[in-house]
């Protein structure tokens, strides 16, 4: 009953445009992101394979064994992959020759810390 | 707190109470029109001179024209510089908007319509050519420049039917546009209230200064109220109790077992698919939804100057000095808007009804949705519905809820990767809905 009353009230504010508004409103906000998921999703997953592809087919490298898009690896597995490279290539230097050479540098004579010019001369 | 108390009140006995006291004693004596100011008169001789003069200043004084209503907005502004300051609640929105409130609620002298070119409503005075840029959207589309050139969107690139949550959580504009219309709102004006929905400030302040400008004409023949400055500062004031509003609505609508579901963790993202996103982006968005445009086009073009990798210098500009100096104009006037006059009135404290069902309803919206998709997704590739509340487009406090909430649950399931895909997907949908009903009732 109550809700009877509610909606009658609301009858004149809430009119056909109205629903139109928010009809078109959700369907177009649903359908403009869509169109990009299924973009992204689809077209975009098939652009990159195919460069992936082409690229492995110049570089005579048989196009089954590329890894597409869509198999793609997790960031979490490439941080530990490159963590793995990094460990094994700073390891690399883990052994030194062990001689230390001392290299003289030439300087031209600069005043500007001179002991001679610093000291009050009493 | 206190002490501010103490000091309104004390404002209140000194200057208002009595002011009040001598108008209704006019009033009652029956003199009408008495000019406040005593004109300086150069031929009176000596003492009089002087007494003339110093009246005359007193009647210019903030003094002297305080009214409550600007006392109680000082009081506010006083508020968010403090929860600004102690509590670091969005300092960077609070300072300049509460600086802006007080200087906006500063009394000064305009009986009888006398422009002093002082006031942010008084056409030529600085504060009012800076308003320009709220009044006429010129803002919010630079800030969007400078969102979409920090913004990173592989996560929604990775995982792109997470857009859909973004897009399901903009049910809170739709309900709050039929809300403020039952309301008794004109419908102009129900769309600037909804947008409120989106949780996007730039966005809100974008459509209301389109639709409730207090200048556009309704079909009645009737002018539409000014309603930017409450419908800013609702939105940015929920934007800042997210952490507050949306952790009982997402607990309430979620079992243990959802809350505790393990996403998969997203794929790396190639350079080309970063730079290809703002473009087809931008193309697909705005062919639908033309409207958007200003803010879609700046948001995309933004990205692009990130993404593409030669443009480094601009997009170093647009996400720091540029977004900055916006920032600080935008908050400030946005404040300043707020005048006693024109804020405090009924219809505010109805915006701010409103905006909170919006925020709820938003909320609902996106956490509502993941459970749907969670019906239809296999097993192992399911959403946790906590990300759904991320579909708000307040980047990024939303999805920093959605990690406390998983965190909550379960120490080790990090949700703030997942969270930031339909987080920018909502600034995206927020938009196209804005576009939407600017297209209908612009």
């Amino acid at each position: 009953m109550r809700l009877q009353i509610l909606l009658s009230a609301a009858e004149p504010v809430i009119d056909s445009l109205t629903w139109t508004i928010v009809m078109v409103g959700v369907g177009i906000v649903f359908l403009s992101l869509i169109l990009v998921y299924l973009f992204f999703r689809y077209v975009l997953t098939f652009i990159m394979n195919f460069r992936l592809k082409s690229f492995a087919r110049k570089r005579g490298i048989d196009p089954a064994e590329v890894v597409t898009a869509k198999k793609m690896h997790s960031g979490e597995v490439n941080a530990a992959i490159a963590m793995a490279l990094y460990s094994y290539m700073s390891e690399l230097h883990d052994v030194e020759s062990g001689v230390i050479t001392i290299k003289r540098v030439s300087k031209n004579y600069s005043p500007w810390s001179s002991k001679l010019y610093n000291m009050k001369n009493l | 707190m206190i002490g501010l108390l103490v000091i309104v009140s004390l404002a209140w006995t000194a200057f208002v109470k009595p002011e009040r006291e001598r108008e209704k004693a006019r009033t009652a004596a029956g003199i009408e029109n008495i000019n406040p100011i005593p004109q300086y008169q150069a031929s009176d001789p000596g003492n009089g001179q002087l007494k003339n003069g110093l009246i005359q200043f007193w009647a210019y004084t903030g003094f002297r024209n305080a009214t409550s209503g600007n006392l109680i907005m000082i009081v506010v502004g006083l508020i968010f510089i403090f929860l600004a300051i102690k509590y670091e609640y969005e300092p960077l929105l609070l300072v300049p908007i509460g600086t802006g409130i007080l200087i906006g609620n500063i009394p000064f002298f305009s009986d009888g319509g006398l422009n002093l070119q002082i006031g942010i409503y008084q056409d030529g005075s600085v504060l009012n050519y800076l308003y320009f840029g709220v009044m006429k959207g010129v803002y919010p589309p630079l800030i969007f420049l400078g969102i979409g050139a920090m913004t990173d969107f592989s996560s929604l690139i990775s995982n792109p039917r997470l857009l859909m949550l973004g897009a399901a959580a903009q049910l809170g504009i739709f309900v709050t546009f039929i809300g403020a219309l039952l309301l008794g709102f004109a419908g102009p004006e129900a769309a600037a209230i909804g947008i409120i929905g989106g949780a996007d400030g730039p966005t809100a302040i974008f459509l209301s200064s389109r639709l409730a400008n207090g200048v556009n004409i309704l079909p009645d023949g009737t002018t539409v109220k000014n309603l930017i400055g409450p419908i800013a500062i609702a939105a940015y004031s929920y934007m800042a109790l997210v952490p507050v509003i949306q952790p009982p609505i997402m607990r309430i609508m979620t079992t243990k077992k959802e809350r505790l579901i393990r996403m998969k963790p997203p794929r790396a993202v190639t350079r080309t698919e970063k730079i290809l996103f703002p473009v087809f982006g931008l193309l697909l968005t705005c062919f639908i939804s033309p409207s958007a445009l200003p803010l879609l086009g700046m948001l995309f073009f933004g990205n692009l100057l990130k993404e593409s990798g030669v443009t480094k210098r601009l997009a170093e500009t647009a996400r720091t000095s540029l977004i900055d100096i916006v920032t600080i104009l935008i908050g400030l006037t946005v404040g300043a808007s707020t005048q006693a006059d024109v804020f405090l009135t009924r219809e505010s404290v109805m915006i701010f009804g409103l905006g909170a069902c919006a925020f709820g309803f938003a909320t609902f919206g996106g956490v509502a949705f993941a459970k749907i998709m969670n019906i239809f997704l296999p097993e192992g590739d399911k959403i946790n519905p906590l990300i759904g509340n991320a579909g708000v487009s307040a980047v990024p406090d939303s999805a920093r809820v959605s990690e406390m909430e998983g965190l909550r649950e379960d120490k080790t399931n990090h949700l703030l990767m997942h969270a930031m895909g339909p987080n920018v997907a909502g600034v995206i949908g927020s938009a196209i809905a804005a576009g939407i009903l600017l297209s209908y009732l612009g």
